[in-house]
């Protein structure tokens, strides 16, 4: 069985304290005789109800969790309870200790044979109706957990803290990402300057451009940038490449893998950004903070902050 | 020309076409068409190409839809006949079928639908009346074979044996005698006439061939449009129908019983 | 004796053809065999090697319990009912229009039924109040509804079932229209598409008991008047004029048929999405190797098709283990090679 025993960082040690000194508490308190039925287990039962309205019971805190979507497995370690993970999705990749887990396959295309036997507690995924109502039907607890956008990036690990037993050590994160967040618009606005650069942000080729309604428009707003994409178009539109070129936007970012062609698009040579060179391009890894809503926001803030700073007009 | 018989007094082993016009598109196949096949007795249709022969026949079988008129079948309108009743009383032999995978026996057995139905039970009237009907048309040695591995003539036989099976009161049949080889014609020949004298069925054929086509006891000729004349074989020659629907002159000659054409050097 | 003379190549394959169906009752006890052999590897093979299965069998404890019995096996055995029931309707299809190269899908079930599954992704995304709604159907539910809508489009746009010819242009037509309705609801939703993919490849990797007792019961429902019907099939090899003139309905025959195909397929796409090649190939197979009636062919189908798509879900499982690969992708790869080897020996004896 290969369960990998996370690294004793910093805040895994304090969240293996917190959790212990919680656990003692409690005991204390069942202890002290606060109701006259037998004490509960020492975390206490969970009881939550998740995106989906389904109740998740479980008699205490998972020691066995299948995360199938990458920001759950962020949230997951980021809450310091890597360890207790035993196989998360297919592209779950941070942090590198996840890489050594089985892996169930994908949302929608979840190993169920897998999954089971591992005999996990629980397994917190996003909306996938086939997958969840199965692992209900075979008797795995399930948690439904779904973040579109920034707001739910709280919401979420609120939600996860709960399921995991550490109700504090979320607020802590949050407390923590909301900082942080803070922390490098503030820095991103002082190096902008009070500019505010008209932007497209190329999520996929076809082109998609990310709207202001998605996770990735919600932190380019953040960070003062005009979007040449409006809301009624919705989150991620697929746009008619003229659209680009009439919009005429300051800087283009997209991944890497376009980046060198982006100036050969019939057109787009007419582009400010093109001309000028303001193009920023993630690799894949820091496309991963900068898609994926979930604990590790700031540092997506971050490169595109950096990357705009650097090259806004 | 309806021939003016009062339908009552018909026996009940007839089948008529009253006033039928069948139109394709524009073009006027039948044209008011009356004619009574009379019972017991072997009607063919002849005529050149594109008459309307097998346009009649279908029309008598049911499988068109008269634009006028109407077909009665044994003193009521064939319509009204209920569609097993009327496959019971009325079997049809297409000109052409597809490739099938059916064997000989079942094929035949198919003919029996109407009797036993879809669950195809058979009872020993079925078994009786495909035996009997597949001897006659000599087709028991290939009983087991698929029609798709019999030759053309074989084949036909096999699906002669069927219409026989379903032991009809009427035989509508288009073309009989394709791919069969001229002992085989003349062995359907008889056996049609047989049927037809023997057994009191009508059959209604439409043969190209004239002189098997005038092994028939009655003649339906038709021109383009139009019905030239209905009666007994010597009708037709004493009339000279023959040449006025073909439109050349057409010499019969009768020879040891039987009617030839003679082809014009 | 000249091998290559028709008649003599006749002959022989007539007797082998006599051979073959006075023994139609020994084959169909193969195929049940084969069934149970396919049946008892998929115990066997999974996440766990099949040395830890067969332990699993001779000590079980809860873990292997779970798994054998409640994963595993409702797998095959539901995977086995839906090739069944697609090889059903492929037969029916092909009997039905005289095509030995018609599918089940033909009328359009599949393009309906990838609609009727984004409109309830969409709809779970949504809103809470789509959430229920959706949720109630599930994806099975809205599969289900959108290949019954399809159809009955496609038999509205042919006016009536009366016409083959009209029946397959209008099932085309509504495949490409709805086909294009889903894309252009995709487009605006990424999340959706993702999902859909999984969908349209087919996996068998969901199916509970509940789901094999589901198609179980159809397929029942379905076989049995089928077969009862089969005789009307027959008379249409023989041309459709023929078989009305033995007292066929054929507008009844139709209707009822292609009832039961409906039925079938929207079932099973529900169940397993979109599933290639099966209801084509199984029927094709079995009337190419022993050229039976209608009503032989309709339970040697089944039997054949199952046999198909068990061995396939077994194969998605074995290939790449412990991942799996959609099942639809393995059916893709052997029925293309049939169709391959089909072409081969056709130019063989050109």
């Amino acid at each position: 069985m290969a369960v990998f025993q996370a690294e004793a960082s910093a805040p895994t040690r304090l969240g293996i304290a917190l959790m212990l000194g919680f656990s003692i508490l409690s005991c204390a308190a069942a202890a002290i005789g606060v109701s006259d039925r037998t004490p509960p287990a020492a975390d206490g039962p969970i009881v939550l109800r998740d995106s989906a309205q389904h109740e998740l019971r479980l008699e205490h805190a998972p020691q066995r969790i299948v995360t199938l979507l990458p920001s759950l497995t962020e949230t997951v370690c980021a809450l310091g309870d890597c360890s207790r993970l035993v196989a998360t999705d297919r592209f779950s990749n941070w942090p590198a200790s996840v890489m050594d887990l089985p892996k169930a396959g994908g949302l929608d295309d979840a190993e169920i044979e897998l999954i089971v036997s591992l005999k996990p507690d629980v397994v917190i995924l996003a909306h996938a109706a086939r997958v969840t109502d199965r692992l209900r039907d075979l008797g795995i607890a399930t948690f439904v957990a779904e973040t579109r956008n920034f707001a739910d990036i709280s919401r979420t690990v609120a939600a996860v803290g709960g399921v995991l037993g550490v109700p504090e050590r979320a607020q802590i994160l949050n407390r923590d990402i909301d900082r942080a967040v803070n922390e490098a618009v503030a820095a991103a606005l002082i190096h902008l300057h009070g500019r505010s650069p008209l932007v497209y942000y190329e999520v996929d080729s076809g082109p998609y451009a990310a709207g202001p309604q998605s996770f990735i428009g919600e932190l380019l707003a953040r960070l003062g940038a005009r979007n040449i994409v409006g809301s009624e178009l919705g989150p991620f539109p697929k746009l008619n490449p003229e659209y680009v070129v009439r919009h005429n936007p300051d800087v283009i970012l997209l991944s890497t893998k376009e980046a060198n062609t982006v100036g050969n698009r019939p057109g787009w040579e007419r582009i400010r950004a093109v001309q000028e060179q303001r193009i920023c391009s993630f690799d894949p890894q820091v496309s991963d903070t900068i898609v994926r809503p979930g604990p590790r926001v700031a540092e997506g803030l971050r490169a595109i902050a950096d990357c705009l700073t650097r090259v806004a007009p | 020309m309806l021939e003016g018989r009062n339908p009552g007094a018909l026996t009940l082993m007839a089948i008529s076409s009253r006033e039928i016009s069948v139109q394709y598109g524009a073009r006027m196949v039948l044209d008011r068409l009356s004619f009574e096949a009379a019972a017991g007795a072997w009607t063919s249709i002849v005529g050149p190409n594109g008459c309307g022969k097998s346009t009649l026949l279908r029309a008598l079988a049911g499988l068109i839809d008269p634009q006028h008129g109407s077909v009665w079948l044994q003193g009521r309108p064939l319509m009204s006949w209920p569609r097993r009743d009327r496959a019971k009383r009325l079997a049809w032999l297409a000109q052409t079928a597809g490739p099938s995978d059916l064997t000989a026996s079942e094929c035949v057995a198919l003919g029996r639908f109407a009797h036993t139905g879809w669950l195809g039970s058979r009872q020993a009237e079925d078994e009786t009346a495909i035996h009997r009907a597949m001897s006659a048309t000599g087709s028991l040695a290939w009983a087991a074979r698929r029609l798709s591995t019999l030759s053309g003539g074989e084949r036909q036989r096999v699906n002669l044996a069927r219409v026989l099976a379903v032991e009809a009161s009427v035989l509508l049949l288009d073309e009989p005698t394709t791919h069969l080889d001229p002992p085989h014609q003349e062995e359907v020949g008889r056996l049609l006439r047989e049927q037809a004298h023997g057994c009191r069925v009508s059959i209604v054929s439409a043969i190209h061939d004239l002189s098997l086509a005038l092994m028939a006891d009655r003649l339906l000729v038709l021109r383009h449009g139009g019905l030239v004349g209905h009666g007994s074989v010597q009708d037709a020659l004493d009339g000279d129908w023959l040449s006025q629907a073909f439109g050349t002159p057409i010499k019969i000659i009768r020879h040891e019983g039987a009617y030839l054409w003679q082809p014009q050097r | 004796m000249n091998a290559a003379n028709p008649s003599v190549r006749r002959e022989a394959v007539g007797r082998r053809d006599e051979v073959v169906s006075s023994h139609f009752a020994l084959w169909l006890t193969a195929g049940i065999v084969v069934t149970a052999l396919l049946t008892a590897a998929s115990l066997l093979v999974g996440t766990s090697s099949i040395r830890a299965s067969v332990g699993w069998l001779l000590a079980p404890d809860a873990l292997s319990n779970t798994v054998l019995w409640h994963i595993r096996l409702p797998r095959a055995v539901g995977a086995w009912l839906a090739g069944a029931l697609l090889a059903l309707g492929g037969a029916i299809a092909q009997g039905l229009f005289r095509n030995p190269l018609a599918e089940p899908y033909l009328l359009g079930s599949a393009s309906g039924a990838a609609l009727g599954v984004t409109v309830s992704m969409m709809a779970t995304d949504a809103s809470l109040a789509g959430l229920a709604w959706s949720g109630e159907l599930g994806v099975t539910g809205a599969a289900f509804v959108g290949a019954c809508a399809a159809i009955t489009l496609t038999v509205l746009l042919s006016r009536g079932v009366l016409q083959t010819a009209s029946l397959l242009l209008a099932g085309i037509v509504v495949a490409f229209l709805l086909s294009a309705v889903t894309s252009l609801l995709l487009l605006s939703s990424p999340d959706t598409w993702r999902a859909m993919q999984a969908f349209l490849l087919g996996s068998t990797a969901f199916l509970s008991w509940h789901s094999t007792i589901l198609l179980a019961v159809v397929f029942v429902v379905c076989l049995v008047p089928s077969v009862l019907l089969s005789r009307g099939l027959d008379a249409l090899t023989l041309g459709e004029d023929t078989a009305q003139s033995l007292g066929v309905s054929l507008p009844a025959l139709r209707l009822a048929l292609l009832t039961l195909l409906s039925l079938a397929t929207a079932i099973t796409v529900g169940q397993v999405g979109i599933v290639g090649f099966v209801g084509l190939v199984a029927p094709h197979l079995v009337r190419e190797s022993f050229h039976i009636s209608q009503r032989r062919l309709l339970v040697a189908a089944p039997l054949c098709g199952g046999a198909l798509l068990q061995a396939a879900d077994l194969l998605s499982r074995w290939v790449i283990r412990p991942a799996e690969l959609p099942v639809g992708i393995v059916t893709a790869c052997l029925g293309g090679t049939y169709l391959v080897y089909l072409l081969w020996r056709r130019a063989r004896h050109a």
